[in-house]
């Protein structure tokens, strides 16, 4: 197992330049996750990590070795493609033991090899057929057990999960991260999927046109990010954002709604600010949101619902602008029904309206 | 780090090795032809010069002049022969496609019996060779009376061309998906009206491409050609090159203008289709 | 309207039937039947005179046609081989170019727009051993100062036959096998890299299988075309020196043509005709194979 660490780590392509000066500390045996839209770079960063693409300026080191100019098969990382990348031509034990067969290990290691990675994904009764005879997730799982038997030093996996239907996708990821706490290896994972990220991750690298916006544990990228992008990229339903100006000890909105400035906020008057509360922290009076001190009341109609099931979303219309808020104990509500809903000022987040960073003290 | 140095002294001497041998085999293949340009150019002098004159002293349009005129040696009628490749060509060319229209469309859409093998005996009539098919085929024009016309070599190379575009236009239907076709029937088209306004332009480059390839053939074919034409009403450039031969001597000058007159629209016409012409060889390929 | 009614697909193949049925099967059935005569051209009422299998018995034990199959089986088997290997380094040093591709896709598909015919003049031009392209080069570079007989020598003439072969059709190769490089998946071969190949191993175990169907495609193609052959060595040397490049194509048609006996010259043909549908049904089935292989069902 081992570190990754990437130092100033830049990728131009010709003049236009899409990674920039990334850096990035990736400690041995952890689960990161690259996340963001797509375009923003992470697919990039993680082949310059495996030696697909080039690499422009800075350095990459896997364990305590400078990789720029190696090639990926002298890297010692395994990788799992998008569109799993199997060999076509060869049986699933072919596709299995081809890096060992390649690496000129004895055909009794590989069989070793192969049975235990067949073992560990389930797929000892498909070993002999072709890649085409086989369904999508068994196609993934292939790939992962590919990845498995050269027991590389970083696991990496591009988007691994985005061809399988929604159902698979929630057992892969208990499969893959089950695999990390058998396999206490070093993953890089990508993926433009933030319930991926946050189930995943021990750490979200959340990236944005070649940058990286926010490092930290998927709990504290929820519940601190670092600027308007981050809120909204984060969370499902995303973070609703409401533009106002500071005006003393309160915000006042479009149309003259006012709220007090959230705790724990560095403000001055008249400053333009994004206000930012998530669904879950703005909910209709007497759906389980403990009475505390910080909170505020609003009457809002409500346009339109989305019934879930556990919860009901709720679209309704603040000072102009379409929030999201959330209903605990779901019961009918009329299209155009007015409704009191309290907000929980000390779960919700100021930005500087311009940059769009956080006010946070 | 001395691995990340010799990885990199490698690529270096490796991007060095591929420019060399890349511009060996470019030169392989274009000095010949560059060659016979260049000698349609020079007088007959310079050209058996020995020793060979390797810087041209002189450059001219004699060769030319010659075949226009038709005053070279022997009077070669270069421009009938010319209009008689072009009319033959683009006749034969334009029946082949519309029979290879037919064809591959059948291929593509519809299913039937003995599919595979109808498919494979098609191909197989192209596994004749010219000069064994020339034999009978020469007896059998000599009865019907049509040896030495137009009318005889067209139908010898539509015959010729029409495996081969049933082949490649098969290959572009299956490209284009059937709802199109379908969306257009429902939306009040007959099929026949769908086949013309929808699955037709949507393939239409790669048409385009089967045509110029039968085309080419039919420009550059010799064996069949030889046998079934006589005489100026129907010779086409590839046999006319023999005008230029006699006994005992050869006017490669003249023959070598000739050359050019019949590479020019061939190589125009091949740089506009090289890209579809890929693609269609890799749809009837692979996609079988 | 009491009209027979076809099926649609028969009437769209229907054309196309009629019309190889008159210009190719026609003529093959009256061949087939004239192989079985003494026929001559110089003497029509000879296609009457049935002489059974006399004509195939005589092309066997014919030491002349032999030697002529023995030829042409040679000259498909090394043409054929090494047309596909230069043919495939050219697609990939192409393949590996990342300016001016478009250029050099026309360059290297030069050689395909050139009749065969001209190919033929154009090589007994360059190879002439008196003005020559070659010789003259030769010479000026001070490496022999005599005239290489290219044309006249019989193993020379072999091989000016099968270098003029090989230039018309490297390209033919060359375009297949890149159009197949473009089609492969960049994933496996990415994969391929990450599992610790060498690019050697890569294309050995990545690359080249998924070439092969494209491979076999170029060799169906070509074999169908060997038939091109004939205009080159009949310009380039007519079948001589003495026939020591006389191939079956140029057997055939003088025995037909210049010697007029049409019925011994079929009866060759029939034979040369079994070589070629042979050569293709084999590379077919080839492909058929390899695209199993890749999993690509028809």
């Amino acid at each position: 197992m081992a570190q990754v660490h990437l130092r100033d780590v830049v990728k131009k392509y010709g003049p236009l330049e899409v990674v920039h000066s990334i850096n990035l500390d990736i400690a041995d045996g952890e689960f990161v996750v690259l996340v963001g839209p797509s375009g923003c770079g992470k697919s990039t960063t993680l082949r310059m990590v495996a030696g697909l693409e080039g690499i422009s300026g800075g350095e990459v080191h896997i364990g305590n070795r400078v990789v720029n100019d190696l090639p990926p098969r002298e890297r010692n990382i395994s990788m799992v493609f998008q569109n799993y990348a199997l060999y076509p031509h060869m049986t699933v034990r072919e596709n299995l033991g081809f890096s060992l067969k390649i690496a000129k290990q004895s055909q009794a290691d590989i069989d070793k090899a192969v049975d235990v990675a067949a073992e560990i994904l389930s797929l000892t009764p498909l070993l002999d057929r072709k890649p085409g005879a086989l369904s999508g997730g068994q196609r993934q799982r292939v790939a992962m057990g590919r990845a498995i038997v050269r027991h590389p030093e970083v696991f990496l996996f591009d988007e691994p999960l985005s061809n399988l239907d929604a159902k698979l996708r929630t057992q892969m990821r208990v499969e893959i991260k089950k695999l990390h706490q058998k396999l206490k290896s070093t993953i890089i994972y990508v993926t433009h999927d933030q319930v991926e990220a946050m189930t995943l991750a021990d750490r979200i690298v959340i990236m944005r046109d070649g940058h990286i916006e926010q490092v930290g544990t998927p709990l504290d990228v929820f519940e601190n990010p670092v600027n308007t992008f981050v809120g909204t990229f984060i969370g499902s339903p995303p973070m609703n954002l409401l533009d106002g100006v500071v005006k003393g000890f309160e915000l006042e909105f479009a149309g003259g709604t006012r709220l007090p400035v959230p705790p724990g906020y560095a403000t001055q008057d008249g400053q333009a600010v994004t206000f930012g509360v998530r669904a879950d922290n703005i909910m209709p009076v007497g759906h389980a949101l403990p009475r505390g001190e910080h909170m505020a009341e609003v009457e809002m109609a409500v346009d339109l619902t989305e019934p879930l099931g556990t919860e009901t979303l709720l679209f309704a219309t603040l000072a102009g602008t379409e929030v999201q808020a959330k209903m605990l104990n779901p019961r009918p509500v009329q299209s155009g029904e007015r409704m009191t809903f309290q907000i929980m000022l000390d779960k919700c987040h100021l930005f500087d309206a311009e940059t769009g960073a956080t006010l946070r003290t | 780090m001395a691995s990340n140095l010799n990885h990199r002294v490698r690529r270096y001497s490796l991007k060095g090795l591929h420019f060399f041998g890349l511009f060996t085999a470019m030169m392989v293949l274009c000095v010949p032809g560059l060659w016979i340009v260049l000698n349609s150019f020079r007088p007959t002098v310079e050209i058996m010069a020995k020793p060979p004159v390797w810087i041209p002293n002189e450059l001219n349009l004699d060769h030319y002049r010659a075949m226009f005129s038709g005053i070279g040696e022997g009077g070669v009628p270069v421009l009938t022969y010319f209009a008689n490749s072009l009319v033959i060509s683009v006749t034969s060319t334009v029946i082949a496609l519309l029979i290879g229209m037919a064809g591959g469309y059948a291929f593509a859409r519809y299913k039937f019996n003995f599919k595979g093998g109808m498919f494979v005996g098609l191909m197989v009539t192209r596994a004749v060779p010219g000069v064994a098919l020339s034999l009978p085929l020469f007896i059998l024009f000599a009865r019907v009376g049509i040896i030495d016309t137009h009318f005889g070599l067209i139908l010898a190379y539509v015959a010729l061309n029409v495996p081969f575009t049933i082949w490649l236009i098969d290959g572009f239907f299956r490209q284009v998906p059937p709802e199109l076709a379908e969306a257009a029937e429902i939306d009040g088209c007959t099929r026949w009206q769908a086949f013309w306004r929808v699955e037709f332009p949507v393939a239409r480059a790669g048409i385009a491409s089967a045509g110029i390839f039968a085309f080419l053939t039919s420009w550059n074919e010799y064996a069949l050609a030889s046998q079934l034409t006589r005489s100026t009403t129907s010779k086409t450039m590839p046999v006319g090159l023999l005008d230029f031969t006699s006994e005992f001597t050869l006017n490669w000058g003249g023959m070598c203008a000739l050359a050019v007159l019949m590479i020019i629209p061939a190589l125009i016409l091949t740089f506009l289709v090289q890209k579809h012409l890929i693609a269609g060889l890799t749809f009837g390929g692979v996609k079988g | 309207m009491n009209r027979l009614k076809l099926p649609p697909w028969l009437v769209l193949l229907l054309p196309a039937i009629i019309i190889l049925s008159a210009v190719v099967l026609i003529p093959l059935v009256l061949s087939l039947y004239s192989s079985f005569t003494s026929y001559r051209l110089t003497r029509p009422d000879s296609i009457f005179n049935w002489v059974g299998f006399f004509n195939y018995e005589k092309a066997l034990t014919d030491v002349k046609f032999w030697a002529a199959f023995g030829r042409t089986v040679l000259l498909l088997t090394v043409a054929l081989n090494l047309e596909m290997l230069l043919g495939l380094g050219l697609a990939l040093m192409v393949s590996k170019v990342t300016q001016g591709q478009r250029l050099l896709r026309t360059m290297m598909m030069f050689p395909m727009m050139f009749s065969p015919i001209l190919v033929g003049f154009q090589f007994k031009f360059i190879f002439n051993d008196n003005v020559g392209l070659v010789n003259n080069a030769l010479q000026s570079l001070g490496l022999t100062d005599r005239a290489i007989p290219w044309l006249v020598d019989g193993h020379l003439a072999m091989f000016s036959i099968i270098f003029a072969e090989i230039w018309t059709a490297t390209s033919v190769f060359g375009i297949l096998i890149l159009a197949g490089l473009y089609a492969i998946p960049r994933d496996p071969l990415e994969a391929a890299k990450v599992d610790g190949c060498t690019a050697w191993q890569s294309f050995r175990y990545v690359t080249l299988p998924f070439l092969m169907p494209f491979i076999y495609i170029a060799m169906a193609i070509r074999s169908l075309d060997v038939a091109r052959a004939y205009d080159i060595v009949q310009i380039m040397t007519n079948g001589g020196p003495a026939r020591r490049t006389e191939l079956l194509w140029t057997l055939i048609g003088r025995t037909g043509y210049v010697d007029a006996r049409m019925g011994y010259a079929n009866a060759m043909g029939y034979i040369s005709i079994f070589l070629a549908i042979f050569f293709t049904i084999y590379f077919f089935k080839k492909l058929t194979q390899s695209r199993k292989e890749l999993g690509m069902g028809a």
